[in-house]
């Protein structure tokens, strides 16, 4: 039925809600043996693409695939992709254990499968209890023990650290990094850099819609620029010694320093000794991942600090 | 397949809804059953002691040999296959609204496999709906009833046989509504205001317009029609030469007035029943689950 590959391949895929484009035109591939995060902010189609993906939503355009088939061709989908979505439902009267027996027929696999994943996730206290008095990290638990039912090859995971308490997250992050290391596939998407920077190996982050980066966690980190923030005695001396020696990416800072990209601080203070400039102070900066995040992303549904006055507030509202 | 139907029957038996529904299912069909004694002895003791020769003459026995228990148990199947109809509405509909449709589909090889697993466990459902009803209405009936208004032991295998079927037929037919309208709420109330007013209303239309031809071919008709129509054979069968016009009567008061042979109604209700569920299907097929 399909290649065992445990490749996601995601192409050009396009998604329209009406006037929505919650999708537009998005490519990136997720090999196994990784833990790859799929970032982007409220909005922004995280969602929408892993459900296309496990073929619950139609693509406008473009194709979705898992290890080179379409969901719907995968023949006995439990048993290659486990899914943990958003919004993801159970019946509130029916307790832990018959949820998961539930689908562990159709899945297919013995009740036995039920009772381990119970374990695995420390639910069995609660087995026998109706899911609708469970706590918001408990269910996030069922549905990440659902998605194990048939041990799959492929794990796409939907926020899945929400509501969990910091063990959880921190036991989840093992589990997610053991399981890549098994040489199987794991997508985790979050609107966070930092609760997934320690897990994920690779990162596609998206905005709008759309594609920003694609590629190894590391490739994002080494882009990220160091700047050097320094308060000299003549401004203009220094620039354009700092000009003279190549460097062009010099910012005037509001607080009246300077900003020099590209360089470290020794370089700026050699230079800043050779033009016979002093320095007052000077400081490295490193711009840090979540900054970097928010650079690419520039929310779209960025919210406004609060007006102090309502009579002079602008244009509030969205951005 | 065999691993869906598993999984659907499971899904049925792990929560109460299928014992909340089937208690007043069996408490109706009792009800309706004792009912239909009294008002069978009633009816019968009031022929046998009046002038209502002519009609005796017509029927060709005398009254206390009338099989007046039919016509009350054709109705009283009638009215509680409702519940059923309502058990199979919530099939789809509560999977759409409580979402668990998500991880159905995403455990099932495609949608028409998840679908048509439910329908089968569904159909199995009906007939257990449909046997309870029958027990519980014939309990009510015997208790009741003199031995002469009782059908004969094949009368009974054949009211058992329509019971079962429409109560299948009619689980089916909330199983196509529930996957039309994915709102449980909406599906449940706009099936027993077909049921219980609208298709009345138009039943008197038709009646009124000299088309009654017409709603034998109706859900709610045709429905009715399956056991309106083998009470009425069964009646006929044990009776003398009828004329028409009180064949209608009859046929009316077995609430099948314009209905088709049995076999026949239960095939037209087998087709709105399909239509239906066609329906539901295509929509559940192309739909976003988001
Ligand atoms: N069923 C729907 N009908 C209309 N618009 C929708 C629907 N589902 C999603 N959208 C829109 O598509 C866009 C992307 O939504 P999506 O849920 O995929 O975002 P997300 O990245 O998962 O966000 P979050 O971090 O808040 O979960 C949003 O503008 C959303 O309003
Ligand atoms: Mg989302």
């Amino acid at each position: 039925m399909h290649d065992g590959s445990g490749l996601i391949a995601v192409q050009n895929l396009t998604k329209q809600f009406g006037p929505v484009a919650a999708v537009q035109n998005l490519s990136f591939t997720v090999s196994p043996g990784s833990v790859t995060g799929f970032l982007g902010p409220n909005g922004a189609g995280k969602t929408t693409t892993l459900r296309m993906l496990l073929g619950l939503v139609k693509p406008t355009a473009g194709t979705a695939t898992i290890n080179g088939r379409p969901f719907h061709q995968l023949g006995q989908p439990g048993r290659v992709v486990g899914a943990v979505l958003e919004a993801q439902g159970f019946h509130p009267a029916r307790s832990a254990r018959n949820h998961l027996r539930v689908y562990a027929s159709a899945i297919g696999v013995p009740d036995a499968q039920a009772d381990q994943v119970i374990g695995l996730v420390g639910l069995s206290s609660a087995a026998d209890r109706k899911v609708g008095g469970f706590s918001l990290g408990m269910k996030q638990r069922l549905a990440l023990a659902t998605a194990l039912l048939g041990d799959p090859q492929v794990l796409v995971l939907d926020e899945p650290a929400n509501g969990l308490d910091p063990e959880g997250i921190a036991w989840l992050r093992t589990f997610l990094q053991s399981y890549a290391r098994m040489g199987r596939t794991v997508l985790i998407s979050s609107h966070l850099l930092a609760e997934v920077e320690q897990t994920v190996d690779q990162v596609v982050i998206i905005s709008r819609g759309q594609t920003m980066f694609y590629g190894p966690l590391e490739q994002l980190r080494q882009s990220q620029q160091k700047r050097v923030l320094v308060q000299p005695s003549d401004h203009n001396a220094l620039a354009t010694a700092l000009r003279a020696a190549g460097v062009q990416a010099i910012e005037q800072l509001p607080d009246g320093r300077l900003a020099v990209s590209g360089v470290d601080s020794r370089q700026v203070a050699d230079t800043a000794l050779q033009a016979g400039v002093s320095i007052y102070g000077i400081q490295e900066e490193q711009v840090d991942l979540e900054r970097l995040f928010f650079q690419l992303t520039s929310g779209q549904y960025a919210g406004h600090a609060p007006a102090p006055n309502p009579y002079q507030q602008q244009q509030g509202g969205w951005a | 397949m065999g691993n869906l139907v598993q999984a659907e029957l499971r899904k049925t038996t792990t929560t109460g809804l299928w014992w909340g529904l089937l208690i007043p299912t069996a408490v109706l069909a009792l009800g309706w059953g004792l009912a239909t004694g009294l008002l069978g002895q009633f009816f019968v003791d009031f022929a046998a002691s009046g002038d209502v020769d002519e009609v005796s003459d017509f029927l060709g026995v005398t009254p206390d040999q009338w099989k007046v228990s039919l016509f009350g148990m054709a109705r009283a199947i009638n009215i509680s296959t409702i519940f059923p109809m309502i058990f199979g509405a919530m099939a789809i509909s509560g999977e759409l609204s409580r979402r668990t449709i998500t991880t159905t589909f995403l455990t099932a090889p495609s949608r028409v496999h998840a679908l048509l697993a439910k329908m089968l466990v569904y159909v199995l459902w009906g007939a257990i709906y449909g046997l309870v009803i029958m027990l519980f209405l014939g309990i009510g009936v015997v208790a009741t009833s003199d031995s002469g208004q009782l059908p004969d032991a094949g009368g009974w295998v054949m009211l058992t046989l329509v019971c079962v079927l429409s109560s299948i037929l009619m689980t089916m037919f909330g199983v196509g509504v529930g996957a039309l309208i994915p709102n449980v709420a909406g599906a449940i109330v706009l099936l027993l205001l077909y049921f219980l007013v609208i298709e009345n209303v138009l039943h008197g239309v038709l009646a009124y317009l000299e088309v009654p031809a017409v709603i034998g071919f109706l859900p709610n008709g045709s429905i009715n029609g399956l056991t309106g129509s083998v009470s009425v054979d069964l009646f006929l069968s044990s009776a003398g030469v009828v004329p028409t016009e009180i064949e209608d009567v009859l046929r009316a008061i077995a609430g099948a007035a314009g209905a088709q042979d049995w076999w026949l109604s239960g095939i037209v209700f087998l087709g709105w029943a399909g239509v239906v569920f066609a329906g539901g299907w295509a929509v559940t097929q192309s739909k976003d689950i988001t």
